[in-house]
């Protein structure tokens, strides 16, 4: 696009043409900081769900004032025959009846106005309940994530074998997960939902892309976010304040692709002998994901955990002691690429944020089922501000599915 | 003459397969975009595709990965 963009620049500026860009990112504010970062000022629609069913990106189209499009693939020297032309206005209006329904449900109609009506069943209703949630996702806001979820949930249960429909299930789960309304498993679901679907549909690179932006490196076919640092400090050069990202870019987004799966050195097992004493009132919450949701035999997968204070009881990190030590237990014949993570407390004495740990596991070729991964945290955690601190151990595992 | 035949009946199994495969996009040239509304990314205001009308556009599918 910055080509594009010395190409329109002036001619938008002479109000010539304009220029317009739509993504299907799952977290918008990521473009928004790549916009600002290459001085891209044109505006910018959001299409996580992939209402538009584009299988593929980039796609240039000139489209003409009619909206009619013109060109796709273009290229920047398609753009002088394209703005010589005078363009007919067209005899008629393809029927495109979805993409038509869709743009009826957008505001200023109400929401609720836009629950499936009585008496409808099987695909009619399937209908309904995904146009339903497709409008709570765009114009619904944070706060009717829970409907969302719910009218996507029973739009794949009466049609399981829609794909889009699950994709976009997935996205609005992974939406929650990164909201205040998260719920356990989220993150989880929508990797089986994205997984699902690219099963139903293998050619769907969309799809594809949201598995891989969160799975191994070496599914990757190249590096996601590593762009936000080198961005963020240009724009902050120039004296300008970055957009600010509502979803940090994790391990497995700013990973570069990796042709080799790299083992780091075995360290000592922090509790061999299991003395450190359990973490039996829940100080800390633990949530584990694997991307892919499953696995074939022989690929790696990436294992996201999380670990979050129960504010329940007001639990909070001491971050005077030691840092939080994660250590996995791989199945035999199962490779790791780290089996101790350890990360450092921040300076600040107390902190209630949640802390992710990422590693990669890789099956042997000959492994299918289920298998268990066993781990294990350390931590110290305090009771309340003024309250007690412990260190304490937590047991826990990570189920892998190997097809 | 056998080779051509078997050729050409390669090209229609080819063909077939082609066809059957869903479309990457639902752009084509000389017909309208396709009616959606979406939020815009600045502020979450709705966006008809319809109501960018009027001015010629470049249109940029893409993703900042």
């Amino acid at each position: 696009m910055p080509g594009w963009h010395d190409a329109t620049a002036k001619l938008e500026a002479a109000g010539k043409l304009q220029t317009v860009g739509i993504i299907q990112e799952q977290h918008p504010n990521r473009a928004r900081l790549f916009m600002q970062w290459k001085r891209m000022d044109w505006p910018i629609l959001v299409d996580s769900l992939d209402l538009l069913e584009v299988a593929v990106v980039p796609i240039t189209l000139l489209v003409d004032e009619h909206g009619v499009v013109r060109k796709v693939s273009a290229k920047p020297g398609d753009l002088t025959d394209f703005l010589a032309r005078d363009f007919e206005p067209p005899a008629g209006t393809a029927s495109d009846g979805e993409h038509r329904e869709i743009a009826k449900k957008s505001p200023p109609v109400k929401l609720s106005e836009l629950l499936p009506p009585e008496g409808l069943s099987g695909a009619e209703l399937a209908a309904a309940w995904r146009t339903h949630a497709r409008a709570l996702f765009r114009w619904g806001g944070l706060g009717k994530l829970d409907a969302t979820v719910e009218a996507f949930e029973k739009a794949v249960e009466l049609e399981p074998d829609d794909g889009a429909t699950r994709f976009q299930l997935g996205v609005a789960l992974r939406r929650r997960y990164d909201s205040p309304s998260r719920r356990e498993g989220d993150f989880q679901g929508a990797v089986d939902q994205w997984t699902r679907a690219l099963d139903l549909d293998p050619n769907q690179y969309i799809w594809r892309r949201r598995v891989q932006q969160y799975g191994p490196r070496l599914a990757k076919p190249y590096p996601f976010y590593d762009w936000v640092d080198q961005a963020r400090d240009e724009i902050r050069a120039r004296g300008e304040t970055p957009v600010e990202l509502a979803a940090e870019p994790g391990g497995a987004e700013i990973a570069s692709p990796a042709k080799d799966f790299n083992v780091v050195a075995d360290l000592a097992e922090p509790d061999s002998g299991g003395r450190i004493l359990r973490d039996e009132r829940g100080f800390i919450r633990v949530e584990s994901t694997v991307v892919p949701g499953a696995v074939r035999a022989g690929d790696p997968a990436r294992l996201h955990f999380a670990f979050r204070p129960n504010a329940a009881i007001l639990a909070h990190w001491n971050n005077e002691a030691e840092d939080l030590e994660v250590w996995l237990e791989p199945p035999p014949g199962w490779e790791v690429d780290q089996r101790l993570v350890t990360i450092a407390n921040p300076p600040e004495l107390v902190s209630q944020e949640t802390r992710t740990v990422e590693v990669e596991v890789r099956s042997p070729k000959s492994a299918s089922g289920s298998f268990t991964v066993p781990a294990y945290a350390l931590y110290y955690v305090c009771e309340d501000v003024k309250g007690t601190c412990l260190y304490r151990r937590q047991d826990f595992s990570v189920e892998l599915r190997v097809e | 003459m056998r080779v051509t035949t078997l050729l050409f009946a390669a090209s229609a199994v080819l063909g077939s397969a082609a066809s059957a495969e869903a479309r990457p996009h639902p752009f084509v040239a000389g017909e309208p975009l396709p009616e959606l509304t979406l939020p815009a990314a600045e502020n979450g205001q709705p966006r008809s595709l319809s109501e960018l009308r009027g001015r010629k556009m470049v249109l940029h599918v893409f993703a900042s990965w």
